[in-house]
């Protein structure tokens, strides 16, 4: 266990000392021009961000993000198992049962914090060790992204062949297999990608908690480990990497969507083209 | 014979009811009679404080776990509102502003922006203790800061969509203004709509102070449920895990599903 205790603290560490305001002061540059620049100035320079021997330089914070979104990407996987394995059940279970499915399921992952089931496996798999307490930041983490994703394939899917093209598709004598690799794909992929940055966040978000009780040295440990111990510098820096990271999987989404679905290359209606 | 309620109203009393008993029993057990179920614990008593029972400890923080989620997400709900009124009321660059910060802030996850509120504010309070905040109401407006983007793109939307009809336009054709439109017109279609999104903020407020709390930059107290299993922390060491988690998820669970089931209720009364 290697947090302990999370939120034992006694308030009067509250009471900041002269020097940690002085340290505040110098990290983000108060007074000066520019100022709030510091903390990257810092990181260019290679220098430690943050006081003494809590603080953090650039290249440990890069391996650390990239550590997390390591665990992520095995999250993602982990995710779409339990998408497929949701969207099979609802398809597969009768009309009286697939109300309580559809309602419990996902009220029971979504009414479940990261941390409850993290703290059900951690005296399991930190002292395993082997990367078990990575492979179990990320089954805890890929759980509600895992549901929401196998609602969202689920619900597009069943949408998809109710529409006239699929019968249409069928009785001009396609097989189903052509018909859903050919015409009902294609239309549910835009939304399976729009779901990706959700789910992204949800991951990404999920990580603080994971990473806490599991005991992970890696972006969301550094970051709540940061908050508790008021390292400005750091919160500014891993704050900003962090939003870039998720804006980045939005943009690349975004290109994604427009090369694969014809009507987001269309022009908005009301908008005029040069 | 006895005529069957509609499956939107159901929802909505269940859920209604389930968080108003849990709310009324935790308050009843931590405020009025906290000794009653120490001796009634089958449970025991808690690793860290042997004078407190783990019924009294999980159970007693629903009440405040529930008080924040609930004024929280009447906050969130009433700023949403009031963002999307401004937009549609001024329109133009304005709207686009407020939308595109909404959405801005929706691609956040919630823990993150709560954490550097948090951060910023206990921060604030310690150089200048002036400025310092208790834990409950800071927690609250915290949580009204993060969940304000939802509900006001999703006003903005409602109100675009019922400035469109005919009444409206009549109205406005007679010299009503923004505020009377608003007031007199929109709002009796809203009440409904705004009832199911108060109610589908509250879990989500409720699940994110849980984690704050949990991970110790909260300090709300009494304790949450949140700030309960954060501080239990350390009975995992003595194999205590079990004993005192799961009787808190249960009741996490038991909220979450009483909002979910009411805000469900709500929204489908008011698409009626």
């Amino acid at each position: 266990m290697v947090a302990l205790p999370l939120s034992l603290g006694d308030e009067n560490k509250r009471q900041l000392s002269p020097d940690l305001v002085a340290s505040y002061r110098r990290d983000l540059g108060v007074g000066e021009p520019l100022g709030f620049l510091r903390p990257w100035q810092k990181l260019v320079q290679g220098k430690r961000l943050g006081t003494s021997s809590q603080g953090v330089t650039g290249a440990e914070l890069l391996t650390k993000l990239a550590s997390s979104m390591a665990v992520g990407l095995v999250a993602v996987v982990m995710a779409l198992c339990w998408a497929f394995a949701y969207a099979l059940l609802r398809w597969s279970v009768r009309r009286a049962q697939a109300v309580a499915i559809e309602e419990l399921v996902p009220a029971l992952a979504f009414g479940t914090p990261v941390f409850i089931p993290a703290l059900l496996l951690a005296p399991h798999a930190v002292e395993a060790g082997h990367f078990l307490p990575e492979l179990a930041a990320a089954l805890v983490i890929s759980v509600w992204p895992g549901i929401f994703l196998g609602t969202l394939v689920a619900d597009s899917f069943k949408t998809e062949l109710a529409r006239e093209y699929v019968r249409a598709a069928r009785s001009k004598g396609l097989s189903q297999r052509r018909v859903m690799v050919r015409h009902v794909l294609p239309n549910v992929l835009p939304t399976l990608l729009d779901s990706i940055p959700p789910v992204a966040t949800a991951l990404l978000a999920g990580s603080f908690a994971a990473e806490r009780v599991l005991g992970l040295p890696y972006f969301g440990q550094l970051y709540v480990l940061a908050v508790l111990q008021k390292q400005i510098a750091v919160v500014v820096v891993a704050t900003t990497l962090f939003a870039s990271v998720l804006v980045l999987v939005r943009l690349i989404v975004g290109l994604a969507r427009w090369l694969v679905d014809p009507r987001a290359r269309e022009p908005v209606p009301g908008e005029t083209t040069p | 014979m006895t005529r069957r309620l509609p499956a939107a109203t159901r929802f909505l009393l269940v859920g209604a009811a389930l968080l108003l008993v849990l709310w009324a029993l935790s308050f009843a057990v931590a405020v009025l009679r906290p000794s009653a179920f120490a001796r009634l614990c089958p449970l025991g008593s808690d690793v860290l404080r042997p004078d407190s029972s783990v019924c009294a400890l999980a159970f007693g923080g629903v009440w405040i776990s529930l008080s924040v989620g609930l004024l929280a997400g009447a906050a969130a709900t009433v700023a949403g509102f009031g963002v999307a009124s401004i937009a549609r009321i001024f329109g133009g660059w304005v709207d686009a502003v407020l939308m595109r910060s909404a959405d801005a802030l929706f691609a956040l996850p919630d823990v993150l922006v709560l954490m550097v509120l948090q951060f910023a504010a206990q921060t604030a309070g310690d150089l200048h203790p002036r400025l310092r905040i208790n834990p409950v109401p800071l927690m609250i407006l915290s949580l009204a800061m993060v969940g304000w983007a939802a509900p006001a793109r999703l006003f903005r939307d409602r109100l675009e969509t019922l400035e469109r009809a005919e009444f409206v336009g009549a109205a406005r054709a007679l010299g009503a203004g923004h505020w009377h439109v608003l007031n007199r017109h929109l709002w009796p279609f809203l009440r409904d709509y705004a009832l199911g999104i108060f109610l589908s903020r509250v879990p989500a407020a409720i699940l994110a102070e849980s984690t704050i709390s949990f991970l110790g930059i909260g300090k709300i107290e009494p304790m949450s449920l949140g700030r309960y299993l954060g501080t239990s922390y350390a009975s995992l060491l003595y194999g205590e895990g079990v004993r005192i988690v799961l009787p808190a998820w249960v009741l996490l669970i038991l909220i979450v599903l009483g909002a979910s089931l009411a805000g469900r209720g709500a929204s489908a009364l008011a698409e009626h």
